[in-house]
Order: C-alpha cells, then structure tokens, then sequence
C-alpha cells in the first residue's frame, strides 16, 4: 500500500488540471505517454531479435508474434 | 475540443483513429483507464477498453475489414469469423497498429443491460480535448469504486472525482453501483 503523500499528489494533480488550461496539462500527459510507448515498442523491437527474444516477447504480450 | 493532430499523443490518436472507423458502423463507449488518462491522470496503460454494441457476423466482418484498411490487425486472429466468435461469447479481442507491439483497443461486445445503459448514456467530454465517446464519469467511478478496486482504479476514482468534483451527480454513482451487484457481483 502506498502512503499518504502518494494520495495527496493524485489531489494536487486533479487541481492542477482543474485550474490550468489544457494545453499546458497535456502537453506534460503526451510527453509520458508517448515516451512509454516509444520506449516500449523499441525494447519489443530489440528484444524479438535477440536469441529466444521471440518466444519472450509472445510471452510478455500474452500473444503469437 | 478542436486540438491539432499534432497535439495529440500516441495514445490519443490510436483511440481517435480506430473510433473514427467504429463509429461509422455501430455505437461504441471507451471505459476504464483511458477515461482518466484522457483526464490528466498520469500513469501508463498498454490498452484502452473500448465497448460495441452487439452485431451480427456480417456487419462486424463489414467493421473489421474496414478496420484492416485503416491500419489495424486484431492479435486473435486475421479472420472475422473467428474473431466474432470471440465476440460473441463475451470474450475480448484486441487490435493494434500493424508493426507496433503497442497500445492494444480491447474491444468487447456489450453484454447486459449495464453496458447498454453505459452505450446508451455516452457523452463526450470536452475537457479531454477529445472528440470521442466515453462511458460517463460517474459510471466509471462507480466500476473502479465498486468492482475493479485495485490500487490503480482507486486512485483512477479518486482523480476523476477531484477533477469533476462540482459536477458529479452522486446518486447516479449509487444508482450504478447498486447495478453492478446486481448484474456484476451476484
């Protein structure tokens, strides 16, 4: 379980959004998402042409590459 | 809610462009995690919960091969057929862009009369700066509340109703809620 102050920042975020414009928010939001992504889909990349990173890979997404 | 392309982040322009194609043959909902990741809330996902109204086999073979025009593949399997009937035994597919590994549209049939009610009272929410359907903000609420209750839904809870906390109509969380135990929990 996480403590208090993990909750008090999901509040102060939410405020945050309330209060500000939206292109000031989502700019902050794309940026973590898309580099998740990126991130992501490059490792899968990397990984699947590694010896055995196939058969890794299919594990990891739960599907037949 | 008129935001450029550009704007848009991965994640949003998978869910605009695969609703774009959906939308054009059935009604559909985004649910879940993406309703508050398009509200601000910062954490990652690797799909988005998107849920259809019930078709029959040709029309949803008429959806999917638009859907491989535009793109996408589903992970299940390349033909209708077989995808339907996944569909339609309440199971989920999942689509992703040909040559990504992610995001995934988990996408799933409407299957009771919560998920009809859920389609039939969509709306879009301007302040995600999306122009999509979602599943309404008390309804997701109530599911995170009431039956998903991981740490993550919780704190997906906790955010929508910070952000909406002079709009939310409580007695339509309660309402659900009381659905859910009837239809989801029994």
């Amino acid at each position: 379980m996480r403590d208090k102050t993990h909750s008090e920042q999901i509040v102060r975020w939410a405020r945050f959004i309330k209060t500000n414009d939206i292109s000031v928010w989502k700019k902050a939001v794309k940026d973590l998402t898309d580099s998740q992504i990126i991130m992501a889909n490059r490792f899968y990349s990397n990984l699947i042409k590694t010896e055995k990173g196939k058969l890794k890979a299919e594990r990891l997404l739960k599907r037949k590459l | 809610m008129n935001r450029k392309v550009s704007d848009l982040s991965i994640l949003e322009k998978f869910v605009k462009d695969f609703a774009s194609v959906v939308e054009k043959h059935c009604k559909y909902i985004i649910v879940s995690g993406f309703v508050a990741i398009s509200h601000g809330r910062t954490r990652g996902t690797e799909d988005i919960d998107m849920i259809i109204e019930r078709l029959d086999e040709p029309k949803f073979s008429n959806l999917h091969n638009d859907l491989l025009k535009k793109g996408f593949v589903c992970v299940q399997a390349d033909d209708a057929k077989t995808i339907y009937e996944y569909l339609a035994d309440n199971l989920s597919v999942r689509y992703i862009k040909k040559g990504t590994f992610i995001p995934e549209m988990e996408l799933k049939f409407s299957k009771d009369s919560l998920d009809e009610y859920q389609i039939k009272t969509r709306k879009k929410y301007p302040l995600s700066g999306l122009d999509i359907y979602f599943s309404t903000i008390e309804v997701n609420i109530a599911f995170k509340e009431e039956l998903l209750k991981s740490e993550k839904d919780m704190e997906d809870a906790k955010h929508l109703r910070e952000v909406y906390s002079d709009e939310i109509d409580e007695n339509e969380i309660n309402k659900i809620k009381k659905e859910i135990k009837r239809l989801r929990l029994k």
